[in-house]
């Protein structure tokens, strides 16, 4: 899974440059997201272990030797939250621009710029 | 006692529930909405409560039934019951503040503020990383969301900038969680082990430190914020600014252990660097808002630099310094926040408007004291404290960015308050509205931090009673302001009277000496300030602070106690200059060299060494030795307060444009101020004299003000300028002698000052009633005002010969000790200078009464009358003492040796009238006759002759001829010395006051240029922040 | 082109920030100490099959908590940004086959979202997955049909009483004095079957009711748009 690692920090960099280069504001948004997303597989590419199965202790899972059965849980409870989090940070996003493209019809970040120094 | 973590259940099951409540009504869910937000603030202070006073130990609160690790747990402690105080009930407040706004909103808006308190609660009391990054969210969001509580383009942008570059530090926060995680196997704050980040494992905890730190507005990646803070709702900026902040301050706080030192060094000087660049920054800002922005950011700098530099130290200092810089700051920002939403004007130049509204100024006015960290506003004993430790730790270039930084902030504070309090009430003029509830919150918050500033002077230091007296003072006459001027004016007379019995017995002579300079001196001017009409709201209750800080001085008995007092006397007198009709500039002049010169005390008290004895200071410094960079710092702070050559262009600004009434006091007395510092600097230093003669170097500054001034006295057409200036010279003699360093000079230094005092104070009060019956300072606009007030003339005619010493009066005597102490001494060139200098002053002492009083009646003066009475009996006073000691020197020798004696074997010999020094002897009473008599003989001649005069009829030159279009240029006495200047060539040119001038203009261009890397591109922003993050972590280098 | 220099520098300087987390990256042999207590706690303590939801909704139920509050902040901060507006769109009617599909899919759609929140103790699943799936089934009628209309009402009771009762289970364990959202407080019923583990299932029904419900709020107040 060091692949995954290495997916999530390439995803992680490209949302970040995304966010700086792209002047479109619903891109910028969308490189947000997808930054979080990178994040994300990180996270759970931390809680991974070799040979070993999801942390559902059902049949499939010997109970008294769990431990040395199962992924780590931590990293995946922790990346649903961050998960729904991401959600609704980028939900608000949207609506901001979506807001601001009422006020001035227009999408480019380089219009929003009459607040300085 | 209630759990606190009600609060977050109640909050949330309210903000749950809350759009249900609003089907029946908005009044039922703003009542559920307020009792939850007072319930929070009750429950926080309760425990508050329980943890200082019945020293209840700290609170663990463990969730889901199990104990740490395992589940989150929350902590309350006394510093996060302190931190969530402060938040609540800055969120209580400022949702009254909004309660208009709230009315009318979406219901959505209360839940969202709901929230956000609630996510502040939580953020402060939870250990685990990742609900630490949860609550971060909730707190993120709801803020997000209310930035457009006053929806318009300005703010939906500056919402979205806000909500990239928050979310971009989250997801760096996220990342750090999960990575120390990884290298801990960790989350709760209690069972990570900072030893477990090795190597590479640092990248997790920088990761995790940048975002906190990111969200705290560091220098340069701050652009985001200042948007948020111009555009968005003053209610809502107020509770970004300090509830937010104080939340995530606390956050910092609590990752701090994990942090290896060489990060938190960054961090530091990271700190103080944004400190010193927002306010540099904030010079150029007009906007009311964005300013308090730029200020915010550059407190939460601060605070976050004593936060990192304070953290070995004892509890006690941390509380002071932090929680200082802490509720100072967060308070005084939240009232000007809201201020700023009462006023309603984006300019600052439109903030006249604010003396319309006396109570709303007082408000503004404390608040802004409180920011700029003066006394009592607990900003001033953290600045202190915090200044000594960094001084004690030898970081210099630290305490030299935060006091740099702190003048900045001075300068555009105090900018924005002579606006207020002087500048022009706008032309389209909608009146500051009244909503109770705004000045309500406002009010509280003023009250408190009040109340915080006295509880830190009475438990952290324990002083008496009569260090608070200048404070009393301003307070109690507040209260009697009712009261018709003259009635408060006797009233002060005598609190002075008794506040002079109090102090009476001094330690030492030289104390009495200054003491009565200072007491008696004050009281007799206060008599001028009789003629005061009306009610003068605030006049005296400011004098009298003054006048109890000179006196506060004296018996100072440590370098804080002296320090407060000189800056009880700093501000008191800033204000009294600012009374002035025109004193818009000169007062902002004024309070910026003195603060200046206060934090070059403040380092040069941080460096003296303990006092050893309990006297007071002016005694316990002379067994001080005091190290070099402590005299030359304190002896530069003193000089600028006197005025010297170089730093003295406030002085005639300040001196000309007080009241007329005031200008005595300034003169006369708080100059003497800056003497009596310097005194206490020479004490020391004759006892253990350094390598560096640093006096010498005084002794020519002195020499060098006394002649400048006499020259530019000389050049001016105000009449109180020419005794501004006049003022400067004589000081500058004062000073020369000081630095002589022998018996003598400081003989006749201390005669110099008493009889300056005398003369100075007679002669501003005369030109006060004339300028009292004239209406005009400038001086070829009178003429002739003997025959109409001829008692004034008198008062003038003995002050000159005073000043000019030449016999028979006191001045005399005065340049007599001067000259024969610098001849002893073997500095003949500087007593050449000086005489030359005196031989200058008789030019603008002639121009002085000569164009006023001497010549033709101005024919719009026919109906002026003699000053009124209460002008004239300090004349009459003062002119009885030079008089007095004119006649019978020894009067005043005869004391004046024994104080000096204390210092210096005594090298004149008094008997009976006569004096005599190593070079000659003096005789005044004997001069006094001798004079008279030589005066008395031409007098009869005259007498004899007059048949012979003829007298010439007004205005017969003008009309001989054809009509000048402004006749007065061609009066004598129109640029009179124009020929001296013309002589003068390139040295008559100002080029002090352009050095200052363009050091202001190069600061503001500085600040214009720097503030253009906030272009306003929300994408730029991301990338400073992104750059912000590489460049740190290159410094710190794993 | 200043700024394109900047940019790569930036993304450069990051990159070397990230590189050593990846180059030396290995993963664990073992479970961390804390995560094996979590394993076995959740079959000891909390009679749970599924540990990444005992982790969730119990161990870690504060930030649950938490992240259901930021869902709904979201919800508030959208409703209070858009304002909703009743103009008429002109937009496209759906086609034939989506509006059949949809009024013989939605019911099913609801009906899987609720058997993977209440069995989200016990399978891969859970109220946030749940929730949104029942909120694609709700998305699925916006789309089928332009003028379709939700009862807000309806929509707004269900939100706040689901959140408010999440608070009020967590109440029940204060009082108890058993611990904040401690699930123990009713009886654990037997491993690996519906009514076990406590109230996680009811809690995390909870949850997926409100997350359904303020998705799809979300949905519709962005449709208005």
């Amino acid at each position: 899974m060091i692949v995954a690692l290495i997916l999530g920090f390439a995803l992680l960099l490209i949302g970040i440059y995304g966010m700086l280069s792209q002047k479109n504001l619903i891109k910028i948004v969308i490189g947000f997201s997808i930054a979080d997303t990178g994040t994300h597989i990180i996270i759970v590419s931390i809680g991974y272990l070799r040979n070993r199965t999801a942390p559902i202790l059902n049949s499939a899972v010997d109970i008294s030797k769990a431990v040395q059965q199962v992924v780590d849980p931590i990293p995946s409870a922790l990346v649903l939250t961050a998960i729904v989090i991401g959600l609704a940070v980028t939900a608000l996003m949207l609506s901001f621009v979506v807001e601001l493209y009422k006020k001035r019809q227009s999408l480019s970040i380089d219009d929003y710029q009459e607040l300085k120094w | 006692m209630v759990n606190p973590i009600y609060i977050i259940i109640l909050s949330l099951a309210a903000g749950f529930l809350l759009s249900i409540f609003d089907k029946s009504g908005r009044k039922l869910s703003l009542i559920v909405f307020y009792s939850v937000l007072t319930f929070n603030v009750f429950v926080i202070a309760d425990w508050f409560y329980r943890f200082t006073v019945l020293g209840v130990s700290t609170l663990t609160i463990n969730t889901a039934g199990f104990s740490a690790p395992l589940s989150i747990n929350l902590q309350l402690g006394i510093q996060e019951a302190f931190v969530l105080l402060f938040a609540n009930l800055t969120g209580l407040l400022a949702a009254i503040y909004l309660i208009k706004k709230f009315k009318e909103s979406n219901i959505s808006s209360l839940v969202l503020y709901l929230i956000l308190i609630m996510g502040v609660n939580g953020l402060v009391m939870t250990r685990d990383l990742f609900n630490m990054f949860v609550f971060l969210e909730i707190l993120s969001i709801s803020t997000f969301a209310l930035t457009i509580l006053t929806k318009n383009k300005k703010s939906l942008s500056a919402g979205f900038k806000y909500m990239i570059a928050g979310g971009v530090a989250s997801t760096f926060f996220l990342l750090g969680v999960v990575f120390v995680y990884y290298f801990t196997g960790n989350l709760n704050l209690d069972f990570i082990n900072p030893s477990d980040f090795t190597n590479y494992g640092l990248i997790a905890i920088f990761l995790l430190s940048i975002a906190v730190f990111i969200e705290l507005k560091p220098f340069p990646a701050n652009g985001w914020a200042l948007d948020v803070y111009e555009s968005v709702n003053s209610g809502i900026t107020s509770v970004i600014a300090v509830v937010n902040s104080a939340a995530i301050i606390f956050v910092f706080y609590k990752i701090m252990p994990l942090l290896p030192q060489n990060l938190l060094n960054i961090f530091g000087i990271a700190g103080v660097v944004t400190f010193f660049f927002s306010n540099l920054m904030g010079l150029k800002q007009t906007n009311a808002k964005r300013l308090l922005g730029y200020s915010s950011i550059g407190q939460m700098g601060l605070l976050v630099a004593s936060i990192i530099y304070t953290i070995h130290s004892p509890n006690k200092l941390i509380y002071l310094i932090v929680g200082g810089f802490f509720t100072n700051h967060l308070i005084a920002k939240a009232g000007l926040f809201w201020i700023t939403g009462i006023v309603k004007k984006e300019k600052i130049k439109d903030w006249g408007i604010l003396k319309e509204n006396k109570f709303l100024l007082i408000l503004f006015g404390l608040l802004l004291f409180a920011l700029s960290g003066i006394p009592p506003f607990p900003g001033f004993w953290a600045k202190w404290e915090f200044i000594k430790l960094l001084v004690h730790g030898k970081m210099f270039f630290v305490v030299g960015g935060i006091l740099l930084g702190s003048l900045f902030e001075i300068v555009f504070l105090f900018r924005w308050f002579t606006i207020a309090v002087k500048g022009e009430v706008p032309s389209e003029n909608p009146k500051i509205s009244f909503e109770f509830s705004k000045y309500f919150s406002t009010t509280i918050f003023v009250g408190i931090t009040l109340t915080i500033s006295v509880v830190i002077m009475k438990y952290f230091y324990d002083f008496n009673w009569f260090q608070f007296l200048p404070l009393i003072a301003v307070v109690v006459l507040y209260f009697l302001d009712f009261i018709p001027s003259k009635i408060k004016g006797f009233l002060s007379l005598i609190a002075v009277g008794i506040y002079g019995y109090f102090l009476y017995p001094f330690e030492s002579n030289l104390q009495l000496f200054f003491g009565i300079i200072f007491i008696v001196g004050s009281a007799i001017n206060i008599i001028a300030t009789l003629n005061r009409k009306n009610i003068n709201k605030g006049f005296y209750g400011f004098l009298l602070m003054m006048i109890f800080s000179f006196g506060n001085l004296l018996i100072a008995k440590s370098y804080l106690e002296f320090f407060l007092a000189w800056e009880f006397m700093t501000i008191s007198s800033f204000v009294l200059i600012l009374r002035g009709k025109k004193a818009q500039k000169a007062s902002l002049l004024y309070i910026i060299f003195s603060t200046a010169g206060a934090y070059l005390m403040m380092i040069g008290f941080s460096l003296a060494p303990n006092l050893t004895s309990n006297s007071a200071l002016i005694i316990a410094i002379s067994n001080i030795n005091l190290p070099i960079l402590v005299t030359v710092l304190l002896a530069i702070g003193f000089m600028i307060k006197s005025g010297s050559l170089g730093v003295h262009i406030w002085l005639p600004e300040a001196h000309a444009e007080a009241e007329s009434d005031v200008s005595p006091f300034i003169s006369a007395i708080l100059l003497k101020a800056g003497v009596f510092g310097l005194f206490m600097v020479g004490i020391s230093y004759i006892n253990h004299v350094p390598a560096f003669d640093m006096f010498y170097w005084i002794g020519w500054i002195g020499v060098l003000t006394a002649i400048v001034g006499a020259f530019l006295a000389s050049f001016q057409e105000d009449a109180k300028r020419l005794l501004a200036y006049s003022s400067m010279s004589q000081v500058g003699y004062i000073v020369a002698s000081i630095a002589i360093l022998s018996h003598l000079g400081w003989l006749s230094a201390l005669y110099l000052s008493f009889n300056h005092m005398m003369f100075k104070s007679a002669l501003f009060i005369a030109i006060a009633g004339v300028y009292y019956r004239t209406h005009t300072r400038t001086m070829y606009e009178m003429g002739g005002l003997i025959k109409k007030m001829p008692l004034s003339f008198i008062s003038v005619l003995i002050g000159i010969i005073a000043v000019s010493g030449v016999p028979p009066l006191s001045g005399f005597g005065a340049k007599w000790l001067i000259y024969s102490s610098f001849i002893e001494r073997g500095w003949y060139l500087q007593a050449g200078v000086l005489f030359f200098a005196s031989a200058v002053s008789f030019l603008y002492l002639y121009r002085l009464i000569h164009t006023i009083f001497l010549g033709q009646l101005k024919y719009e003066h026919q109906n002026v009358k003699e000053a009124p009475i209460w002008f004239l009996i300090p004349q009459v006073i003062f002119m009885v003492g030079i008089m007095a000691i004119s006649m019978y020197p020894n009067l005043i020798i005869q004391p004046l040796n024994s104080i000096v004696g204390n210092y210096f074997n005594s090298s004149i010999i008094v008997d009976g009238y006569n004096i005599t020094s190593s070079l000659g002897n003096w005789n005044g009473n004997m001069i006094m006759f001798v004079t008279m008599g030589i005066f008395v003989v031409p007098l009869i001649i005259l007498v004899l002759l007059n048949g012979r005069t003829q007298t010439v009829k007004q205005f017969n030159i003008v009309y001989a001829a054809e009509r000048p279009e402004s006749p007065q240029t061609t009066h004598i006495a129109y640029n009179m010395f124009a020929h001296y200047r013309k002589a003068l060539g390139g040295w008559g040119k100002p080029r002090i006051w352009n050095f200052w001038h363009e050091t202001n203009e190069w600061a503001h261009s500085l600040s214009g240029l720097f503030r253009q890397i906030y272009t306003g591109n929300g994408q730029t922003y991301i990338l400073h922040i992104i750059l912000y993050i590489v460049v740190i972590y290159f410094i710190m280098g794993v | 082109m200043i700024k394109k220099i900047l940019i790569i520098f930036a993304m450069l300087g990051l990159f070397i920030v990230f590189l050593p987390l990846i180059t030396n990256f290995e993963f664990s042999q073992n479970l961390s100490e804390l995560a094996s207590k979590y394993v076995r706690g959740s079959v000891d303590e909390l009679n749970s099959q599924n540990v990444v939801t005992s982790v969730i909704v119990t161990y870690r139920g504060l930030d649950t908590l938490g992240e259901v509050t930021v869902l709904f902040l979201a919800t508030a901060g959208i409703g209070f940004l858009l304002k909703k507006k009743n103009k008429k769109s002109k937009k496209r009617v759906a086609s034939e086959i989506l509006q059949t599909a949809s009024s013989f899919l939605v019911a099913l759609i609801v009906l899987l979202g609720v058997y993977i929140f209440t069995h989200g103790h016990l399978t891969p699943g859970g109220g946030f997955q749940g929730g949104v799936i029942i909120a694609t089934a709700f998305l699925l009628l916006l789309l089928s049909d332009v003028n379709m209309k939700f009862n807000h009402t309806i929509l707004q009771v269900v939100e706040s009483f689901s959140g408010a009762f999440y608070v009020v289970i967590g109440i029940i364990g204060l009082v108890l004095t058993v611990g904040f959202l401690n699930s123990k407080i009713i009886p654990l019923g037997e491993y690996g079957t519906l009514f076990s583990a406590g109230t996680i299932p009811i809690i995390y029904s909870l949850i997926g009711l409100k997350v359904g419900s303020e998705l799809t709020n979300i949905l519709d107040t962005m449709r208005g748009e």
